[in-house]
């Protein structure tokens, strides 16, 4: 069965004059152990079908389904990763991460042995009285993973994580996401990533899923038979990289 | 920087503070030369004479609006010109925000009565002036932030193309001032209204006169007693207000978000939420007149600028010796300014000297225990504001909707000067507790607790929206949002607001410690009953300025002890740009 499960999910939004179509009747699911990524233009909606799915966006019509049953409210099992962090300023790199575990209700010391496990986990160990004004782009990025990481979820929804961050940061946080996703006692092992950059996409990704310009239509699921690690430079890169924008150029 | 030098350049301030204000109050005395002769008309409360009444409380209050906005554009340009220019022309404004309206009131009338030689010009000069002092320092401050806050890269456009002068200020520096502007002038407006109700009684020691508007219909007919009348003059002054908000200040602020340096997508939320379909209809009036004004005002405007594109440009060269000249001439004009300043000062400052030397009124002993009982006064009443606003603010922060239905309510009713309810407040207190404390507390209240509100709800709507979204996606109950989301983030507009409020606690005291209604006084132990007392009682001029220089000192102390630090303090933990 597959753990999540999306069917003709459209997203609409009231407008003066009239609705404005975000999300047009998507449908895929997702495996457990798969590297989802969701490409397409800005404004195709490819963010708030992350959103629908943990479940802060109520979907006009559809259904969603979390291991064959729908689910009411937030998707506790499904952790986002937000494009500019997200993270409280007035908290400390400690406290932001400990603050959805407050939520779920876990006790004072589980939470901060998980804090410290995943602080540790994406290389922030000695940072944990800092505050995000304190941290560069990728060391606020690292909290924001290590924040998604500690509840343990089932699946990573990822919203352009490295589009705020310079090349070369994302370069190291991209091999450290790929990391997490293989090492065999990460707790989660399901990424679901949306990004605008297609090379990497296919860098990343097990499947990837191809979505129009708005309102969002999906152009195609691509398996992406590449070895891993992915070679940029490769022939095999460079035809996925020509297939997917030209699936994008044709519907724009 | 050691600690000692910036105590240094905090006490020089400080001291900096102090000597404006001698300079401000300087100026006064120096005109206090003859008392005013006033002549009292007669005053008819009939229902019919409202639209005059309204118009004439509607002309002062855009008098004073017009002087306002030109002296905010003005100075407050003028301050954002350079760090020794700002020096000066902010620590000016900040005095001036501390002092309390009212207290300015003895000084206008004498300056500008002696000026019309008695009769009503002076006095209605007076009330504009007054009405000026409660309008304009907000709105510069407005235009000095944001003319500092042009970003870097649109200054540079403008030096790089060698763009200066007149162009600069119709392309730049303006456009960048409308939206702190316009919502400057409606809060202006609402202070101004507060004031004016206030304002357009005058006494002057025995002399006591009516100016024709709201303010003294009100206040008459809650002194005869008639009812129907009272409704009729409320009704007519919210009328003007909502009319106003409707016609003007909707429209223009739907404009002015046109000048906002804002580069973030909107989000679905700053769409204006769906209303009951004869308020949003109503809603299309204040456009549909900017339409109109425009296509009316469409012709001339092409007619002159093709006249402007007729005439050859000017160039500076051609005439080097008439610039130099002109140049000359500004400075000497200045410097004449200035002497006459001096003068004017000095004069003043020696009569001050004077009137100080003579021996203090017995109740100048009374200034401590008054100015403790005034300020227990105003934490009750900011403890009451915060009480319920409080709760008002964490409820708005999970909903747009009713964040925007509670800004509209708040933007009406707190539009509405309660001083046109203070007879009916005092009495209704009174007669239902005895206690005069009660009714100022609640009085103060009144010129508290809106500006509290407004900033608050401003602060909750810039809480950033994926920090709303990280709380929910994470399942964050509403207690835990509130506790570690929202009210850290509105801090420094609690701290804004609350700086706010109290300004206006102070300026609330002078209306609300003392009252006479129906020929009894009504009064209690405070330092705004003092300065009334000596101003409308007595007419002893030493205890107004003693009370007056009290008031002023302890306000200035506050601001610089506590609620500098606080908002330090705010803006270093709670600040949401990181």
């Amino acid at each position: 069965m597959p753990l999540l499960e999306l069917t003709h999910i459209s997203k609409h939004y009231p407008h003066a004059k009239g609705s404005l179509r975000v999300i047009e009747d998507i449908s895929f699911s997702v495996n457990e152990g798969e590297f989802v990524a969701i490409v397409g233009p800005s404004g195709c909606g490819k963010s708030t079908l992350l959103r629908i799915i943990n479940g802060i966006v109520p979907l006009s019509s559809g259904q969603v389904l979390y291991r064959g049953r729908q689910v009411d409210g937030i998707n506790l099992e499904c952790a986002l990763v937000f494009q500019s962090f997200a993270l409280m300023p007035w908290l400390t790199v400690d406290d932001n991460i400990e603050m959805p575990l407050e939520a779920l209700g876990i006790p004072p010391a589980e939470r901060r042995r998980r804090a410290s496990l995943y602080i540790d986990k994406v290389g922030l160990d000695g940072f944990e009285e800092a505050y995000p004004r304190e941290l560069s782009g990728g060391m606020k990025q690292r909290v924001g993973l290590a924040r998604a990481l500690a509840v343990e979820p089932k699946v990573l929804l990822m919203d352009e994580p490295f589009s705020a961050l310079d090349a070369l940061t994302a370069i190291s946080l991209r091999e450290e996401t790929l990391d997490i996703w293989q090492a065999p006692d990460s707790p989660v092992h399901t990424i679901l990533l949306v990004t605008h950059i297609i090379e990497e996409a296919i860098e990343l990704a097990d499947r990837v899923l191809v979505i129009s310009a708005g309102p969002g239509r999906l152009l195609a699921d691509l398996r992406i038979e590449l070895p891993r690690p992915r070679d940029r430079r490769s022939d095999g890169f460079n035809a996925f990289t020509d297939k997917v924008f030209s699936l994008i150029e044709e519907r724009s | 920087m050691s600690s000692s030098a910036i105590n240094i350049r905090r006490f020089a301030g400080t001291a900096f503070s102090f000597l404006i204000l001698a300079a401000i109050i300087a100026l006064f005395f120096a005109y206090h030369r003859r008392p005013a002769v006033l002549h009292l008309p007669r005053f008819s409360v009939s229902a019919r004479q409202l639209p005059y009444y309204a118009f004439c409380s509607f002309y002062r209050m855009l008098a004073a609006y017009v002087l306002a906005l030109i002296f905010s554009i003005v100075y407050g340009l003028g301050a954002a010109r350079g760090r020794v220019w700002e020096r000066v022309m902010i620590p000016i404004i900040d005095i001036a925000q501390s002092v309390p309206v009212v207290g300015f009131f003895p000084a206008a009338v004498y300056f500008f009565v002696s000026i019309s030689h008695g009769g009503r010009l002076g006095v209605e000069l007076a009330a504009i002036f007054l009405i000026f002092t409660s309008q304009a320092w907000n709105m510069a401050l407005g235009v000095y932030e944001s003319a500092r806050t042009i970003p870097g890269d649109s200054l540079e456009v403008f030096q790089a193309f060698g763009a200066s002068g007149w162009l600069k200020l119709k392309r730049l520096l303006l456009p960048a001032c409308v939206p702190k502007l316009v919502y400057n002038s409606i809060l202006s407006w609402v202070a101004g209204w507060y004031f004016l109700i206030a304002c357009e009684i005058i006494t002057v020691g025995p002399a006591h006169y009516r100016l024709p508007g709201l303010g003294s219909y009100l206040m008459e007919a809650a002194d005869r007693g008639r009812s129907g009348e009272i409704v009729a003059g409320l009704l007519t002054l919210l009328a003007i207000i909502v009319a106003m908000d409707f016609m003007v200040w909707q429209p223009l602020s739907v404009w002015a978000d046109k000048f906002r340096y804002e580069f973030a997508a909107s989000s679905p939320d700053s769409e204006a939420p769906e209303t009951v379909a004869i308020v949003g209809a109503l809603y299309q009036i204040g456009p549909t007149i900017l339409r109109g004004f425009r296509l009316i005002l469409a012709p001339p405007a092409a007619v002159l600028r093709a006249l402007r594109e007729r005439i050859p440009p000017l160039r500076m060269r051609d005439y080097s010796s008439l610039w130099r000249g002109l140049r000359l001439v500004r400075i000497g004009l200045v410097l004449i300014a200035l002497v006459l300043l001096a003068w004017a000062i000095v004069d003043g400052a020696v009569a001050l000297v004077r009137a100080l030397a003579q021996p203090w009124p017995a109740e100048a002993r009374m200034i401590p225990l008054a100015t403790l009982a005034s300020i227990a006064r105003l934490v009750v009443a900011y403890a009451i504001s915060l009480a319920w606003i409080i709760p008002c603010t964490l409820a708005a922060s999970s909903s747009a909707r009713l964040r925007q239905r509670l800004a509209s309510i708040a933007e009406i009713v707190g539009s509405v000067p309660a001083t046109a309810l203070f007879p009916l407040i005092v009495v209704f207190v009174i007669e239902v507790t005895g206690g005069m404390n009660l009714a100022s507390i609640l009085l103060i209240l009144t010129g508290m607790q809106w500006y509290l509100l407004f900033n608050l709800l401003a602060g909750v709507s810039q809480i950033p929206e994926d920090l709303k979204e990280a709380a929910r996606s994470f399942g964050l109950g509403r207690l835990a949002t509130w506790r570690k989301l929202v009210l850290p983030a509105v801090t420094p507009s609690l701290i804004t607001g609350s700086i706010t409020a109290w300004g206006g606690g102070w300026n609330a005291l002078i209306l609300s410690e003392y009252f006479v209604y129906r020929s009894h006084t009504y009064q209690v132990l405070g330092l705004g009953a003092l300065l009334d007392v000596a101003t409308y009682q007595t007419g002893n001029s030493v205890m107004i300025l003693l009370s007056l220089l009290s008031m002023i000192a302890v306000v200035i102390v506050l601001n610089r002890l506590v609620w500098r630090r606080l908002y330090d303090l705010a803006v270093e933990r709670y600040r949401l740009d990181y």
